[in-house]
């Protein structure tokens, strides 16, 4: 302990104040600010100056003034009376509809395209290579314009639009594709299992007994099929077959019969009951298709998604299976962390939200319509049979949310056509402006190579020792993923990420290149009708930066999570 | 208390049974042969210690052991299981092996303890309680029992190699594998990681060990075991091995590192 150990550097000589380093940093720092506010009062009073010279002051009064003219696409609200304040509102929500899908959109495409680049599939590799070198060196603009002056303008007219899919019954082949779904995921179900197992025995043959039904069934139903009509000669073959095929299996197997026949009658039941109340319509059973995507120079036309009038019973339903699900998963977990018992707990919570949501939508149902409903015929209320008042094209909207059995209605689009038979339209639909569908696609795609990348990079981050060492403690290859790969990924993901986000936010203002009616392009017909071009780019860097600043705080929130305490 | 891990491993296994066999082992990195031909048996309770220049092979070999490198001809029973494609097997081989690396590998994201307690917990499910006790027994004996809360990237290097040490004990394998433990150490740490060890070999532990600390082979080893270009040139007790080895290549090597 000797004394100059304990002298600080104040302790010593104090230099001249001009000399002092500490002195001279603040004296610098002090001096850039006043030329700075000098320079910039200079060029504002500068501005001031002019615009006043052309009675131009800036103010934001102009924004009550009506704007006087239509938008693209807006909510029904707004019309040319409302005011600019009103139109920026229209851009603002615009932009928000365009922004929030792209980034959802672009994340899951990059991440998607981030593992590509990493398989060892080397076409899969190199076409993700491709991919991501065209799409990052390309500029935005050009991307944009690909997308709608050519993709989207070489769109038929609305009379030719695209149907997918084409009208008519489905092709075997789609069924063939349907079952070949079940088959993976039903192997995928099997793996741990050996091949003499019951479960195994009893699935496989309830599944098949259970397709077998629906394929007959197919073939000899009825085109007037009801929904819950016991009586029908459809639903009687279809409980005959069940018979026939557990008497089959019944004579080709004698071994663990008991689960067999589980497995034959549960399969059953639960395809007879989907079917019953309309779960697995009848139209779902014929697999009569209709189109449901409508595609046009006009844009795109999807199903309407509608809630009824037992949406609300449903959702209440839903959301005990979700409550349920939750308090399993955490009670499961403290079971395993303080007696090590294994519960395969993310089973049996997906099973409750699954068993809630199937359990609601049949209870939901099961208190029938009405007889008769009350409609409005030529201004008086008339009692008929819903099928007639369908068929006398009487209910409105309203009616059809209030009987209807199922708790959400999707409707697909229905075509308009005028008196030439020409197609004009859709009623019921989803719309989608082309210039939205352009935006978004071009945002997504180019953001989404930028994303791959990162992704990539940030997997590639994770040393190869640290899967090494989580294999060498006896982790599976998920596990070791999930603790150990993507925690320390996401560490590296994460800021560039958020620069991806902010540059996809930002490169929405590109809209106004391909005349998507976004914040940016309606202040900027705004400031070329009122002349208020200061204010309103003060308003549109505002509307920006409020952006930017929330995608900033989630992420940087986010990432806080994932940083690494060092010494 | 005193019925350690070790011990357990030592009474499950008959005395007179190879707890790793090996047998003609062939491994190639495309066109590098890198194991040519390498037979070998060790028996529970053995230390064995893996000498040779960089690039002979010792670490790929040990790193067959447990599967993170995988050989292309001949057999390897651990255990009394044989390491094929099976990831059952791989699975049950590996739990029944620690091993410690060169770079100690640590999960930098989780705390001293959490990376000792995730094997135990995840893999053997054995409740929190539990595992955080053997944790903390182990940081006792690895000698940092006060460093628990803490980060990888807090301690030095010596003390993460021994929590990586005390991380691949936490599984209580029968078998622990050491791929150049001490290398890349500072000369100073390196007695408290080899400290550990020889705790460890006497204790009775199965050890495979690569390195290049002659003094550790010496004090502990019962097995030298020499490689050059893929193969086992000499092995035999240390005694042997360091006054009286027969073959030209195993002298080079002894005259150049001692």
């Amino acid at each position: 302990m000797s004394a100059i150990s304990h002298q600080t550097p104040s302790d010593s000589i104090i230099p001249a104040f001009f000399r002092d380093s500490r002195v001279l940093q603040i004296i610098g720092q002090i001096i850039f600010l006043i030329v700075l506010v000098l320079a910039l009062s200079q060029l504002l009073a500068g501005v001031n100056e002019q615009l006043q010279a052309k009675n131009l002051t800036p103010n934001f009064s102009f924004l009550s003034n009506p704007a006087g003219f239509d938008i693209g696409e807006k909510p029904d609200w707004y019309t040319r009376d409302n005011t600019y304040g009103e139109a920026f509102v229209v851009g603002v929500i615009n932009t928000l509809r365009a922004v929030s899908v792209g980034l959802v959109a672009t994340t899951l495409l990059g991440i998607l395209f981030g593992i590509f680049l990493l398989s060892n599939n080397w076409l899969l590799r190199t076409i993700s290579r491709v991919y991501v070198e065209i799409l990052r060196n390309t500029p935005l603009l050009v991307q944009l314009f690909v997308w709608y002056f050519i993709v989207m303008f070489s769109l038929p007219q609305i009379r030719d639009a695209i149907a997918f899919p084409q009208e008519g019954r489905a092709f075997f082949a789609v069924r063939l594709l349907l079952y070949g779904v079940i088959y993976f995921a039903m192997r995928r179900y099997m793996r741990p299992f050996s091949v003499d197992a019951p479960r195994r025995i009893a699935l496989t043959y309830g599944t098949i007994a259970t397709i077998f039904a629906a394929e007959l069934a197919f073939h000899f139903l009825p085109e007037s099929y009801a929904l819950g009509d016991i009586s029908n000669i459809g639903f009687l073959l279809y409980a005959g077959v069940s018979i026939l095929a557990f008497a089959g299996v019944w004579i080709m197997l004698k071994s663990s019969l008991r689960f067999q026949l589980l497995g034959l009658i549960g399969g059953q039941f639960l395809a007879g009951l989907l079917f019953y109340f309309g779960v697995w319509p009848a139209s779902g059973l014929r697999l009569d298709v209709y189109p449901a995507i409508y595609i046009s120079i006009r844009g795109f036309a999807f199903p309407e998604i509608l809630p009824t009038s037992r949406f609300v019973e449903w959702a209440a339903f839903v959301a005990v299976g979700l409550v349920l699900a939750g308090i399993m998963w955490g009670y499961f977990g403290r079971i395993t962390e303080t007696t090590g018992r294994v519960i395969p707990r993310g089973r049996y919570a997906l099973l409750a939200i699954i068993g809630f949501t199937l359990a609601g939508w049949l209870l939901v149902g099961i208190e029938p319509l009405p007889e008769q409903i009350p409609v409005n015929q030529d201004g008086t209320t008339v009692f008929m049979p819903l099928v007639e008042a369908q068929q006398q094209d009487l209910l409105t909207a309203e009616d059809i949310k209030t009987y209807t059995i199922q708790p959400i209605l999707i409707t697909l689009p229905q075509e308009r056509r005028n008196r030439a038979g020409i197609l004009t339209g859709f009623n019921n639909a989803t719309q989608i402006s082309p210039e939205y569908m352009a935006l978004v696609l071009g945002l997504v795609i180019y953001t989404s190579a930028f994303i791959a990348e990162i992704v990539r990079a940030g997997i590639q981050a994770v040393p190869r020792g640290q899967i090494e060492a989580a294999r060498s403690i006896g982790l599976t290859t998920s596990q070791t993923l999930n603790m150990v790969v993507l925690p320390q990924a996401l560490r590296v993901i994460i800021p560039p990420l958020t620069n991806q986000y902010l540059n996809l936010a930002k490169n929405s203002s590109l809209a106004l290149a391909i005349a998507f009616a976004d914040m940016f392009q309606i202040m900027t017909t705004s400031m070329n009708q009122s002349g208020q071009s200061v204010t309103g780019i003060v308003i549109i860097m505002i509307g920006y930066l409020t952006m930017s600043l929330v995608i900033s705080v989630v992420m940087n929130l986010i990432n806080s999570r994932f940083q690494l305490v060092t010494r | 208390m005193s019925e350690s891990l070790v011990e357990q491993g030592a009474v499950t296994q008959m005395d007179d049974e190879p707890i790793i066999f090996c047998q003609n082992v062939n491994k190639w990195f495309g066109e590098f042969h890198v194991l040519r031909d390498v037979s070998l048996e060790v028996m529970p309770q053995e230390v064995v210690v893996i000498l040779g220049p960089s690039g002979s092979g010792k670490s790929t070999f040990i790193r067959c052991i447990n599967r993170l490198e995988e050989h292309q001809e001949g057999q390897i029973i651990v255990d009394g299981m044989e390491l094929t494609h099976d990831v059952r097997n791989i699975a049950a081989i590996r739990r029944e092996i620690g091993m410690v690396f060169q770079q100690f590998n640590l999960f930098p994201h989780k705390t001293v303890l959490e990376n000792i307690t995730l094997g135990p917990m995840k893999v053997r499910h054995w409740p929190r309680d539990k595992a955080e006790a053997k944790a903390q027994e182990l940081l006792n004996r690895v000698g940092i029992p006060e460093q628990a809360a803490k980060y990888p990237g807090q301690l030095s290097g010596g003390q993460q190699q021994r929590v990586a040490i005390a991380r691949a004990l936490a599984m209580e394998p029968k078998i622990m594998l050491f791929d150049e433990p001490t290398s890349a150490l500072d000369p100073e740490m390196i007695k408290e990681v080899l400290d550990v060890m020889k705790e460890l070999a006497r204790s009775g532990m199965t050890m495979l060990v690569v390195t290049h600390e002659m003094g550790f082979a010496r004090e502990v080893a019962d097995r030298v075991i020499f490689f050059d270009h893929g193969r086992i040139v000499e092995q035999g007790t240390p005694d042997y091995f360091f006054e009286e080895a027969q073959h030209e290549r195993t002298k080079l090597f002894l005259s150049q590192i001692l």
